[in-house]
């Protein structure tokens, strides 16, 4: 197992190990996008007026990269119009009214023999549900998946296709940032759907072992711990990590800290190395889409910030508004300074509260002026070295971003820019409050839109 | 709903607490313990030299700063940290206008010719004192023992002229201080919790000091062993001269030294090597100012000793 000693331990927002759980908001209205982030939109099966019920299939895949799309509260249908994303593109989006009642459709009755179920059939149940790739950029699962009966071909860096196999499932029960704690909190719960989950990934992607991440000082429920002692095979163990120590949540460092194995930057996937990474909350979904074809409505999501009066976690109907959200939970204590969707150090700022809450959202924080240092009059670099000692994928992003702020972006991209995670510990600890990460997604840009 | 007035920029959206601004302050704060040591040997002469050599440093900068149009940049405290750095290896006989033009130097020469802080390729404050010590050699040399007057060799400089003469110095002396020399090189304990203070804020990282000091010992050591009528022990060498003052303050100075831990380590080893083979064999009695001078030349090269490159050993 590979040592993580890079990153940096952030100070605020040292997450409680037991976050209050607060109550589910119930909007007026939710905002169901019908395109994710790649992909074509899917197509509506219903027209504004129709009545739905929570769970109802409102709208088909329309592709392979495509997602169906599930009604998260009842209601009637609104408009199918142009609406604005977490990502910040313009796609069509139904519009759903609340009826006031909760009514969710019949599902079929749990299938307990999910045992004899192809890696196939396992792939479309997980698309029927909607589910997606935990990340900013999310993907949808089933096409992520490489079924071990039909494995994905993919380019190797050598150009060649190469089908790879996956010989290490993680679980992780660790959240992407220090300061969200959805995934900790579910990780202290028992869920029925759990160990279906877990079942249902291992006979797709056909690893012989599964390794589960837990934070070390979060209560990690029974139900988890007596996985390993439940498997006799003994594949299965737990790994213990720091989940105050960023950026070991994300993926990359995430499988380097778990397997030793370092992703072949830039293209490269978790697969390249064997290993297939998916989020406690995303496996629960898979067990219910296996077992009962039950979609995703809900999902859970840390919220805080200085400017939030409440702080916690809290389950979110898929479409809900963040405005109504943040309304719905007190609002703010005072004017915020910035509204973050996702967590802190990875997430987006937005300036439109009307922007429904999807899918691959795991924040809102809403930040008040004085805890923001603003890279405003950013001075040079001094070469002091802070970005180095935190840099989890060993960059020197000091001599990086100075390449970049003089648009030297191919010098940059020698440099290795492109192996950059984005994960902001560099910009955290420059003490010339220089925008290192907005200059290296500038100089990625750059390069990219020049190769097209 | 009523959108308030966000602002959109990138993330991440929390930053660490430490400024430009905190680290000059955290280090004049480390150079206290340093000053006052000097200011109790050799008297309150220290004193002005301080303040006129910082004085200078600010308002030169500002000065510059005006007349060409930049934004200013003495909130920073750094050239106030130039000044007083400066001011410390320093003789204590110097007269105000050798700090003022020796501030002058680093602020000018050292600084801002290269486009202000993070552009300067060899550390300001070595580069003044190099500067006014070829200009004003006598006035450069002239030191005193603590609380007289009378001017007396460092003792680098009578090893240099008499080996047997280290038999004469106490390690006491040397440690505490006592003894001819810069204002605020002699004190070692002053220094070392200064250099403590700033490895424990996270100001320098170890590297560059202990790398120096091991260089350093080795040489001196391995020497001694050599011939030990000849040459001093390690701990003459370690407590006499610049060798702390610049392990701690100097060398590790961010802009003029690598930012790679292996690049520091190579750094700070071989200025230690290059300083006892000046002192040694060189025509000066102390080179650890001019090693470090020498070794910011390399710094550029050194930092090409990057960290492996992630991901080329896939396939473990």
């Amino acid at each position: 197992m590979g040592l993580f000693s890079k990153g940096i331990t952030l100070r605020a927002y040292a997450a409680l190990s037991t976050p209050p759980l607060l109550e589910t908001p119930v909007p007026e209205q939710v905002i169901l996008p019908l395109r994710h982030y790649v992909g074509e939109p899917a197509t509506p099966t219903v027209s504004p007026g129709d009545s739905v019920r929570a769970g109802q299939l409102i709208a088909t895949a329309s592709g392979p990269n495509s997602l169906p799309v599930h009604a998260s509260i009842s209601g009637t249908v609104g408009a199918i119009s142009e609406q604005l994303t977490v990502q910040g593109l313009r796609v069509p989006a139904i519009t759903i009214d609340t009826d006031g009642t909760d009514s969710a459709v019949e599902l079929p009755a749990p299938d307990t023999d999910t045992a004899t179920l192809s890696a196939e059939q396992i792939c479309e149940r997980i698309q029927a549900a909607g589910l997606t790739t935990c990340g900013t950029l999310p993907v949808p699962l089933a096409a992520d998946l490489a079924p071990v009966d039909q494995p994905k071909t993919h380019l190797s860096l050598t150009h060649r296709p190469v089908t790879k196999g996956i010989d290490t499932l993680i679980i992780t029960a660790l959240d992407r940032e220090p300061a969200l704690q959805a995934t900790r909190y579910q990780a202290g719960r028992e869920h029925d759907e759990l160990p279906a989950g877990i079942e249902a990934l291992k006979r797709v992607t056909g690893a012989e072992r599964t390794v589960v991440v837990v934070d070390k000082s979060s209560p990690i429920a029974p139900q988890i711990t007596g996985l390993v002692a439940a498997d006799e095979e003994e594949t299965t163990s737990i790994v213990r990590l720091d989940a105050r120590h960023f950026p070991v949540g994300l993926p990359v460092p995430l499988i380097k800290a778990v397997t030793g194995r370092e992703l072949p930057l830039p293209y490269g996937h978790p697969r390249d190395v064997g290993v297939a990474l998916c989020d406690l909350a995303t496996v629960i979904a898979i067990g219910a889409g296996v077992t009962r074809q039950a979609p995703q409505t809900e999902i859970m999501i840390t919220v805080g910030g200085g400017s939030l009066k409440a702080q916690g976690v809290v389950a979110v109907k898929i479409g809900t508004p963040v405005g109504v959200l943040v309304e719905a939970l007190g609002g703010v204590s005072r004017p915020p300074g910035k509204l973050i969707v996702g967590g802190p150090m990875t997430g987006m700022a937005h300036y439109d509260m009307s922007v429904p809450i999807t899918k691959e959202v795991t924040g809102v924080f809403a930040l008040s002026p004085d805890e923001l240092t603003l890279t405003v009059g950013y001075r040079e670099c001094i070469n002091c070295g802070r970005c180095v000692a935190v840099c989890p994928v060993n960059l020197v992003p000091g001599m990086l971003s100075m390449y970049c702020a003089k648009d030297r972006f191919d010098e940059a991209r020698q440099e290795g820019l492109f192996t950059c995670i984005e994960c902001g510990c560099c910009d955290h600890v420059c003490p010339s409050r220089r925008p290192l990460v907005h200059l290296f997604r500038h100089a990625k840009h750059q390069l990219t839109e020049q190769q097209l | 709903m009523e959108t308030p007035k966000l602002i959109v920029s990138m993330s991440p959206h929390l930053r660490g607490p430490l400024s430009i601004e905190r680290m000059m302050l955290t280090v004049m704060v480390g150079l206290i313990p340093t000053a006052l040591a000097g200011i109790y040997f050799f008297g309150i002469t220290t004193l002005m030299i301080m303040v006129v050599a910082m004085a200078t440093a600010v308002i030169v900068e500002t000065l510059i700063e005006r007349l060409t149009g930049q934004p200013l940049t003495f909130r920073d405290y750094h050239a106030l940290l130039m000044g007083l750095l400066f001011a410390v290896i320093l003789p204590p006989t110097a007269p105000w206008w050798i700090a003022a033009v020796g501030a002058l130097v680093a602020v000018v020469l050292g600084k801002m010719v290269f486009g202000g802080l993070g552009t300067y390729p060899f550390n300001p404050v070595i580069v003044a004192w190099v500067v006014l010590k070829l200009s004003w050699p006598e006035r450069m040399e002239l030191f005193v023992d603590p609380h007289s007057t009378e001017q007396v060799l460092t003792p680098l400089m009578a090893i240099k002229e008499d080996p047997a003469l280290l038999y004469s110095y106490e390690i006491r002396e040397l440690f505490f201080g006592s003894q001819a020399g810069p204002i605020g090189t002699g004190c070692a304990p002053a220094i070392i919790l200064g250099g403590l203070w700033l490895l424990y804020q996270g100001v320098i990282r170890w590297h560059i000091p202990v790398a120096f000091l091991v260089g350093v010992a080795l040489f001196a050591g391995i020497v001694h062993g050599v011939n030990p009528d000849l040459y001093p022990p390690l701990s003459f060498h370690l407590l006499s001269g610049g060798v702390l003052l610049a392990a701690f303050f100097l060398a590790p100075e961010p802009v003029t030294s690598p930012v790679t831990p292996t690049g520091m380590l190579a750094f700070g080893f071989l200025a230690g090597v290059l300083t006892m083979i000046i002192r040694m064999w060189g025509a000066h009695p102390d080179g650890s100012f001019y090693a470090i001078l020498i070794m910011n030349a390399a710094t550029p090269l050194l930092n090409h000793l990057k960290p492996r490159n992630y991901g080329r050993s896939y396939g473990a």
